[in-house]
């Protein structure tokens, strides 16, 4: 039985809470069963019902955004086992060997990509007085945010186990690089905004703010080594108060 | 302080709390976001700019990677903005220097965001054992109410969190404004450059790029180069 394109909807926007249950034992779990509840109610009544949430019920976590993708590819094998399509391994295999990539996908590409280059993009923004950089900032980010739950969705649910093909069609870990490589660029032009203007007003003005290159190379250096930035901050902010008071 | 004002930062801190993690992640939560909201619904959105556009480089390079719970900036960017609002208005200070002097004192507490995070998630646990048990007895109707619930427990921890940053604060606030008033609207310009320069350089100490140092300080160089000729 196809799913029409309300239960699909209705499983997209459900999505969205998939991590509202989270926890250490199972994950996303009861997320997952949350999400596809609306077409297992299509597939399934009584009895067959309450083991396909039995079979579902385990361990389960990816990323959220990517999440789409596993459960389309997954609604169209449980859709393809009741027409006795048999696709040669298990369903909980097939989950088992998608959340981790997935995982480590989303990870690099939307946490350790997107969002900091959305951040400083925004951050130049701010800096230069736009008062609306942090819509800016939503717009920027959750474009390509919910493009890839959008079409995760379609093209696992289009394709079934294909996902795969189109996931590493989308090369994100590449994509990933790319973006943390772009992502320099601008964070050395907000180094370089903020130091001009925080030294307004004294002599050799370039000579000054070239200081924050040496301050942020020793603050990499002792990230680096596990010390917390908080202390960092703390202790600049204590040695800026007592030179004042020196003065 | 007024009924409205606390309502409203439980309101900016809730939809914050949740969009972190249990719901949506639209990076409603992030500092540069969550801060101008709160500012906006107490009135100033320039404080809350500032404390977003400070906080936000800071904690960004801690992922929130499989069951990793990074610092809860987003509660430290709300109470942080009321802190800066209040000790603005006691004592009268330029917003810069109240913006520093609530980061200083607010961003300590962000830590206990990860306990009363963990706490959320062990409870949930508890959802997972009802749901377990329900399918045992052949009920599904209350496994999608026992999943909601979770939303609950995460909004408890975001206002524990806030709690927490809000009222740790405001313990200090009065101690370190007697001392510390003076220095503070001294130097706060500096201490301002301070935050986003510490934040940068605590992103860059995670990234892990081919050429990323040098790529950076070629901008950085060629940014201060063009800002001179300007």
């Amino acid at each position: 039985m196809k799913l029409p394109r309300l239960v699909l909807l209705q499983v997209f926007l459900r999505s969205f809470l998939l991590q509202a249950s989270w926890n250490y034992e199972q994950m996303q779990s009861l997320g997952l069963l949350y999400a596809v509840t609306p077409a297992f109610r299509r597939y399934y009544t009584g009895l067959a019902l309450v083991d396909a949430y039995r079979r579902h019920l385990e361990h389960f976590n990816t990323h959220p955004y990517l999440a789409t993708a596993v459960i389309g590819a997954l609604l169209k094998l449980e859709e393809q086992a009741q027409k006795g399509v048999d696709p040669g391994f298990g369903l909980s295999e097939f989950k088992s060997a998608m959340v981790a990539p997935c995982a480590a996908m989303g990870d690099a590409f939307f946490w350790g990509s997107l969002r900091p280059l959305a951040g400083v993009v925004t951050l130049l923004l701010a800096f230069q007085g736009f008062w609306w950089a942090p819509v800016c900032y939503l717009l920027l980010y959750n474009f390509p945010h919910l493009a890839f739950r959008a079409l995760g969705l379609l093209r696992g649910y289009g394709g079934g186990v294909r996902v795969v093909s189109s996931l590493q069609r989308w090369r994100l870990s590449d994509w990933s690089v790319y973006c943390k490589q772009i992502l320099l660029l601008p964070l050395g032009v907000f180094a370089a905004l903020i130091s001009f203007e925080a030294t307004a007003g004294l002599g050799l003005r370039s000579a000054w703010a070239l200081c924050a290159g040496p301050l942020i190379w020793g603050v990499v250096k002792l990230v680096r080594r596990k010390i917390s930035p908080l202390l960092v901050i703390w202790v600049l902010c204590l040695l800026s108060l007592s030179w004042s008071q020196l003065r | 302080m007024e009924l409205s004002t606390v309502g409203l930062t439980l309101a900016a801190a809730v939809v914050c709390g949740l969009d972190r993690t249990a719901a949506g992640q639209f990076m409603l939560s992030r500092p540069i976001v969550a801060a101008p909201l709160t500012g906006w619904l107490l009135g100033s959105p320039e404080a809350g700019l500032q404390i977003g556009a400070m906080l936000e480089l800071f904690w960004l390079g801690r992922l929130p990677v499989g069951s990793a719970i990074p610092p809860d900036d987003s509660q430290v960017a709300v109470g942080c903005t009321l802190l800066a609002l209040v000790a603005q208005a006691r004592t009268g200070m330029p917003l810069q220097a109240a913006a520093v002097a609530g980061l200083l004192l607010g961003m300590p507490f962000g830590k206990t965001g990860q306990f009363f995070d963990r706490q959320a998630r062990i409870l949930n646990a508890k959802l997972l054992r009802r749901v377990e048990k329900g399918l045992e007895n052949g009920c599904v109707k209350s496994l999608e109410r026992w999943h909601l619930l979770g939303l609950l427990h995460f909004t408890l921890a975001s206002v524990a969190t806030l709690v927490a940053v809000v009222v740790g604060g405001l313990l200090l606030l009065p101690v370190v404004l007697k001392t510390l008033e003076q220095p503070l609207t001294l130097v706060s310009n500096w201490l301002w450059l301070l935050f986003p320069l510490t934040g940068i350089g605590s992103l860059l100490g995670g990234l892990k790029v081919p050429r990323g140092w040098q790529i950076f300080c070629a901008s950085f160089v060629l940014g201060l180069f063009v800002l001179m000729l300007r």
